[in-house]
């Protein structure tokens, strides 16, 4: 058990991230921090890739260092998506701007009181 | 470095828990840029530095911007306590999810060891083989970005447009002003 973590932190990292992740989503009332919550979670999933990708004495992939190079292809794949997160991002704090001007509050109770209203 | 890598994985949930628990947005948001510039480091400790350079320019940077203009625009949740209150259903889910999840870390493989799946796979062989030669870039991560996969990269573009138009449009403007 301790040898598995010894040598899987990482993983575990990722695993603890993901949680905290899904309380912020879940947990918190205020729609600034689901967002929030969704940017840790993919955070998370981004260390799964990184460490996956990780070699034990092994060089950056850049091909000016010595041999053995890390992995490039999961380093590609995470650059793109931390646009992609970050476009993401953006539209759901537009979304936020929106329903603040249009309900005048960002909590998630109160929206469903107000909608059920209507 | 072993020592180093904990004090980093540490520092970084501590700043995940302190965004999850602080009932100031604002707090939160500062918090949350703390988390990306140590996730950063971490990328580079990794061997990753451009995922590290991306993170902490876009993640530290764009992404907190975007957080500070929104409340800004919005609300910050005035109060006496300082903590949000513990959501139980919530954590509850949470700890299920983890715990499912930490069942399959045996069966994972071990981290950095020279018979990962991903070290050993054909195709990273082949790009840290030929990126240069067939690519002309020392950079293999350029290389795969621009050249091997400039498809997905060309998608990355598009997604970022989209986003733009969307934001334009939910927030009813012609101009980003």
């Amino acid at each position: 058990m301790i040898d598995v973590i010894a040598t899987r932190y990482y993983y575990l990292a990722t695993f603890l991230l993901l949680g905290v992740g899904t309380y912020m989503m879940i947990g918190n009332r205020n729609i600034v921090k689901k967002v929030i919550g969704v940017n840790i979670f993919q955070t998370g999933i981004f260390l799964f890739f990184i460490a996956s990708a990780y070699l034990e004495g092994a060089n950056p992939p850049v091909l000016t260092t010595e041999a053995p190079h890390v992995s490039p292809l999961p380093h590609v794949l995470i650059l793109t998506a931390i646009v992609v997160g970050v476009s993401l991002t953006a539209v759901a704090l537009g979304l936020v701007v929106r329903i603040y001007d249009e309900y005048g509050t960002l909590d998630a109770d109160t929206l469903w009181e107000v909608r059920a209203d209507e | 470095m072993i020592g180093l890598e904990f004090a980093l994985l540490g520092f970084v949930f501590a700043c995940a828990l302190a965004t999850a628990v602080l009932r100031d947005v604002l707090g939160s948001i500062i918090a949350f840029a703390a988390y990306s510039l140590g996730i950063a480091i971490i990328w580079v400790v990794l061997q990753a530095p451009d995922v590290g350079l991306t993170e902490a320019a876009v993640g530290a940077g764009v992404t907190t911007v975007l957080f500070l203009l929104t409340i800004t625009k919005t609300v910050r949740p005035s109060g006496e306590r300082t903590l949000e209150r513990l959501d139980l259903p919530a954590l509850g889910v949470s700890v299920v999810l983890v715990g499912v999840l930490a069942t399959t870390l045996g069966a994972l493989p071990p981290i950095g060891g020279a018979e990962t799946p991903v070290a050993t796979s054909e195709v990273t062989g082949y790009y840290l083989e030929h990126a240069y030669k067939e690519a002309g870039v020392k950079n293999a991560v350029t290389a795969v970005l621009a050249a091997y996969r400039g498809f997905d990269t060309l998608g990355e573009a598009v997604v970022v447009y989209s986003a733009g138009v969307g934001i334009l449009v939910v927030l009813q403007r012609e101009v980003f002003a």
